[in-house]
């Protein structure tokens, strides 16, 4: 008798113990809820590494209180090739935010395709949930389009302007207010890409046309 | 969304900002502008608007108040200075930016609406809105019921989920700097039957459109007073296809406290756009000419 009532006494030990690791990991799930995705991002999209990077002083806008951007300049290995770039510079902006509160773009978001014609129109595909966690609101949805639009302003000097996508379509808005049917500025006196690199498609991303070029757009807004 | 080709168009009026860019229905449309308002962005059915008060509201209109979008009958007296048409964001299965207590933009933005509806008139306006219940029209709905009038104002509310707590920014739209290139490289101008495109309607009315949101965001900072002291212009989607002056009010934020702390805030917002429609009207649209 005694036996069993020390087995039960230890398993009840043992069973405390696991509901104290169990609860601190929930504790830090919920502090950090982007934990998770950023994980399975690591996974899934791999960071893009090229012969060609090498380090080089990128300028990265994040969220500077709850209402503007501020610039911050970060040590990043960047391609020579634009569109790697691109993505390098973007993947930088969703997954190493100095501080989550300084996060603009959902911490899942992906860069799933992105092109550069030759007239210097880039256009960057997003997977869904750019659109669908991005926090309802102008404020929020401006916050996340400016941060994408004013760190590629600031790394790919041959971009014209933008086209923003989710998950190869256009859409109406972000989240309900921010016009995406229009283009965004970037660089009024583009430094063009050679044709190679501007016909080039990301390696990872299935070769297909891009469809918003090609739609008439009222035209997005000016900085 | 794509337009309608037989909606893609309006006829672009001449005339002092404000007044022009009336759509070709606009005589038929002002006798029954609520039709505008038939579908929704799930295409579903809307109902017409009903006045229902199940909402919470600090102010309830009084039960003879006329809440639907219908003009004023002839035995109403005569509205004075410009059609104010108040937009309150979402409704129906989209509930826009929701608080942690449960609070809902759709209700929020209806009451405030509907104060600043109760407000106006006061002063004399017709007011007219483009939602009084739980519908969810388009983009293109709300904006055909300020195309529906010459004088309309077009003022769009919005609650955000983030933000300083207690402050208001106020947008107009802003294009790129020249309409884009069709696909012979020639720019898309008015056509010359006086068309423009119906997603450019509010192309002609920029400029009026930011001094009238300059004007309402200096009211609400000095109701709000960590707010920016200039408006905004950005491509706020609701605003592209008014072809009047067109603004939207976003108060931060839903995370503020219960529905009774931001319906208390929807008071300092009417008393800034009443304020700004006397004096927008008394200086000639905000042009310092009256």
């Amino acid at each position: 008798m005694k036996i069993i009532l020390a087995l039960l006494a230890v398993a009840v030990v043992i069973g405390l113990l696991s509901l104290r690791g169990l609860h601190r990991r929930i504790e830090h799930l919920a502090e950090n809820p982007s934990a998770e995705e950023q994980a399975r991002r690591e996974v899934l999209a791999p960071k893009v590494s090229t012969p060609t990077d090498v380090m080089i002083r990128a300028r990265i806008f994040w969220a500077d209180g709850p209402d503007k951007l501020a610039p911050m300049d970060v040590e990043l290995a960047l391609s020579a090739d634009p569109l790697k770039r691109a993505r390098q510079v973007i993947d930088a902006l969703i997954t190493n935010p100095p501080d989550p509160a300084q996060r603009t773009l959902p911490a899942d978001t992906e860069l799933v395709g992105f092109y550069l014609l030759p007239d210097g129109t880039a256009v960057a595909d997003f997977s869904d949930s750019l659109a669908s966690e991005t926090p309802s609101g102008i404020l929020s949805e401006k916050l996340a389009v400016d941060s994408i639009v004013q760190t590629l302003k600031s790394n790919l000097s041959m971009a014209r302007r933008l086209k923003i996508l989710i998950h190869g379509q256009e859409v109406e808005t972000l989240a309900g207010h921010v016009d995406l049917t229009g283009f965004f500025e970037l660089n009024a006196a583009p430094q063009l890409a050679p044709p190679a690199a501007a016909a080039e498609a990301p390696a990872n991303v299935p070769s297909r046309a891009p469809t918003a070029p090609q739609a008439p757009a009222p035209g997005g807004p000016r900085r | 969304m794509l337009i309608p080709v037989s909606l893609a168009t309006i006829a672009a009026g001449g005339g002092a900002p404000g007044r022009s860019g009336m759509p070709h229905a606009a005589s038929a449309s002002q006798q029954q502008p609520e039709q505008a308002t038939a579908t929704s962005k799930q295409q579903a059915p809307t109902k017409p608007p009903t006045g229902d008060e199940s909402l919470p509201l600090s102010r309830p209109p009084a039960p003879q108040e006329n809440l639907s979008p219908t003009p004023p009958s002839p035995q109403e007296p005569a509205h004075s200075g410009p059609t104010i048409v108040l937009d309150p964001a979402h409704g129906g299965t989209d509930t826009g930016a929701r608080g942690e207590n449960g609070v809902l933009e759709k209700d929020i933005v209806l009451a405030y609406a509907r104060m600043a509806k109760s407000d106006l008139e006061r002063q004399g306006y017709r007011v007219v809105m483009t939602r009084n219940d739980d519908s969810d029209p388009s983009y293109d709905d709300r904006a055909a019921v300020a195309n529906a009038y010459r004088d309309a104002i077009f003022i769009s509310f919005h609650v955000s989920s983030t933000g300083k707590i207690g402050t208001a920014r106020v947008y107009s739209y802003q294009f790129a700097s020249q309409p884009e290139s069709d696909a012979t490289g020639d720019a898309r101008r008015p056509a010359p039957t006086g068309l423009i495109p119906w997603q450019e309607a509010q192309r002609p009315h920029v400029d009026v459109s930011r001094r009238f949101a300059d004007l309402v965001q200096t009211q609400l900072a000095e109701r709000f007073t960590a707010s920016p002291s200039m408006s905004l212009q950005y491509a706020v989607r609701e605003l592209r296809s008014v072809a009047s002056p067109a603004v939207a009010i976003e108060i931060s934020s839903v995370a503020a406290g219960d529905m009774n702390s931001l319906l208390a805030m929807g008071s300092q917002v009417s008393g800034a756009i009443v304020h700004s429609a006397v004096v927008f009207r008394a200086t000639g649209n905000g042009s310092g000419q009256p």
